[in-house]
């Protein structure tokens, strides 16, 4: 158990190397050159800047609405696929080696042949996006079926149970933890795949903004999005945790 | 992190197997080979009826299959590709270890760097491209350095986790014994921190992989990503997909050389 004092300490740790991080920041920004790393403070003064003239709100929007799609498309393909595959013994066995060979492409190796196949707009990049978060989602709810014990199952046929009840009572809460360890996953492989797809198909959203930033030579715009990004994607990975710990404590009966 | 993976691969397989057997279905392997053959026939079918010319499909990879995989130039490619890959991957090991099992080990550099480290982590990849052809210039060395920032924090927050959970029986035997910090760090924590070790390795090599790929698609170095780009670009897609074809093999072969150690060396990683 941590006593007061420790949690104190822990705490004048943690500010102390952020400070530090900051002044590191901001003094390796003064002794080199702009092109190649700006100061702390010139960031936050371009990070206001976008902030005032709602250039970051609407690249913002228009990023969240493509990630929101793609992922949304994702789990809502990949957990019911997922739960049937569980149902279908032989279509599980028949389909899982392939799923996981799928959950295991990097699905960046996509993106030349859906530019040149669907070119520039919204759909492609949705289909990256989506591309990216389905596959954690399906195989991770097909480890958990693959777990549910048969004998569960056979007392609720025993009770005779229904088909839906099945689903309802049995498949879904018993898949739901491993599902949510999928959806972790995806949450943040479709952030990754939003900005590859920002970044290689037609320039939007923040990934636009960060190679405006490079190729402007405005490096503090660059790093001022690098840094929305960074929070972004820790934002993301804390709710995915949450989530997923949420959920953990239904695996309780888990021999 | 590796805690919350799911459960072995292996639990459920034998009432799998019984359940389908039971059934009188047929086995599990002709059942894969057909299901394989069934998903490339509608692979080959929807691209010839819908797609234009140009688009992969199964015959046309299979045609040019060995010409390419025999071609010196897209070995050459392959070769920059997966040594970029190993490269990178020694280097997070080494540095990933080290800072892993200082962390896990020391409250103070815990505290001190866990904030660094778990955003690095949740950081995009992708998002430093240009950050980092702005530091190292459009060569290799960007790609390198692309490869180490994918691989090097799932390293690093993996060795810490594994060296955190060292049993504590293990550490006051180490003190009964009046053991150095740096034997008790390499003899007892570092072992004890292997399988998790692993875990991160297996991650972090998938991560490296992507890691190389966007590089070279940003940077447009010789490899495996310039070489899917650019075929894909000229429409030659059949060739492009060859190289996918590699990059996922390169990928699950490392992931089952992995698990392979695993379980063949260290029957204390066990967990679950």
């Amino acid at each position: 158990m941590l006593s007061r004092k420790n949690d104190w300490t822990r705490y004048a740790t943690i500010v102390a190397s952020l400070a530090l991080g900051a002044a590191v920041w901001e003094i390796a920004g003064h002794m080199t050159s702009d092109a190649f790393w700006v100061p702390l403070s010139a960031t936050l003064r371009s990070l206001e800047e976008v902030l005032r003239n709602g250039v970051l709100l609407r690249q913002a929007a228009s990023s969240f609405e493509l990630y929101l799609t793609g992922l949304a498309f994702g789990v809502a393909v990949g957990a019911p696929l997922g739960l049937l595959l569980a149902r279908v013994a032989w279509l599980r066995v028949a389909l899982e080696d392939y799923i996981l060979m799928l959950y295991a492409t990097p699905m960046v190796a996509l993106i030349p042949f859906i530019l040149s196949m669907m070119g520039f707009g919204f759909a492609p990049k949705a289909l990256v996006v989506f591309l990216f978060a389905v596959f954690p989602v399906l195989y991770n709810t097909i480890e958990g079926a693959r777990s549910i014990r048969p004998e569960l199952i056979e007392v609720a046929h025993s009770f005779r149970s229904g088909e839906w009840a099945l689903w309802r009572d049995v498949m879904m809460p018993y898949t739901l933890p491993f599902a949510m360890t999928g959806i972790r996953q995806a949450i943040a492989r479709g952030l990754v795949g939003m900005v590859a797809a920002e970044f290689f198909l037609s320039p939007s959203g923040l990934g636009q903004m960060i190679m405006m930033g490079s190729q402007n030579f405005d490096t503090a715009g660059m790093l001022a999005a690098i840094l929305i990004i960074v929070l972004l994607g820790v934002a993301l990975m804390d709710l995915g945790r949450y989530l997923e710990k949420r959920f953990a404590a239904w695996r309780g009966y888990n021999p | 992190m590796a805690g919350l993976q799911p459960v072995s691969r292996d639990a459920g397989l034998p009432s799998t197997a019984a359940a389908t057997e039971g059934r009188g279905a047929p086995p599990s392997l002709l059942l894969k080979a057909s299901a394989g053959v069934v998903l490339l026939l509608v692979w080959e079918i929807v691209v010839r009826a819908l797609a234009p010319e140009y688009v992969a499909r199964p015959t046309g990879i299979a045609k040019v299959f060995l010409p390419v995989l025999s071609d010196a130039q897209f070995l050459a490619a392959a070769g920059a590709t997966l040594w970029a890959v190993v490269q990178g991957l020694a280097i997070s090991i080494v540095a990933g270890t080290a800072v892993g099992l200082l962390m896990g080990r020391v409250p103070t550099a815990e505290h001190g760097l866990r904030y660094y480290v778990n955003s690095l982590f949740a950081t995009p990849m992708v998002a430093i491209l240009p950050l980092v052809t702005l530091w190292f210039g459009y060569n290799a060395d960007a790609r390198l350095a692309v490869v180490v920032f994918a691989s090097f924090f799932s390293m690093a927050i993996n060795t810490a986790d594994g060296a955190r959970s060292v049993p504590m029986e293990f550490l006051e035997v180490a003190r009964s014994f009046r053991a150095r910090p740096m034997s008790t760090m390499f003899d007892v924590v570092l072992p004890s921190s292997l399988p998790y070790l692993l875990a991160g390795l297996r991650l972090a090599a998938g991560r490296a992989l992507i890691g190389a790929v966007v590089a070279e698609f940003f940077v447009s170095i010789p490899g495996l990503g310039y070489f899917i780009l650019y075929n894909s670009r000229t429409f030659r897609h059949d060739d492009a997909f060859v190289a996918v074809i590699v990059l996922v093999a390169a990928g699950v072969g490392f992931e089952a050389a992995i698990k392979w150690l695993t379980r063949r060396y260290m029957p204390w990683g066990r967990r679950g």
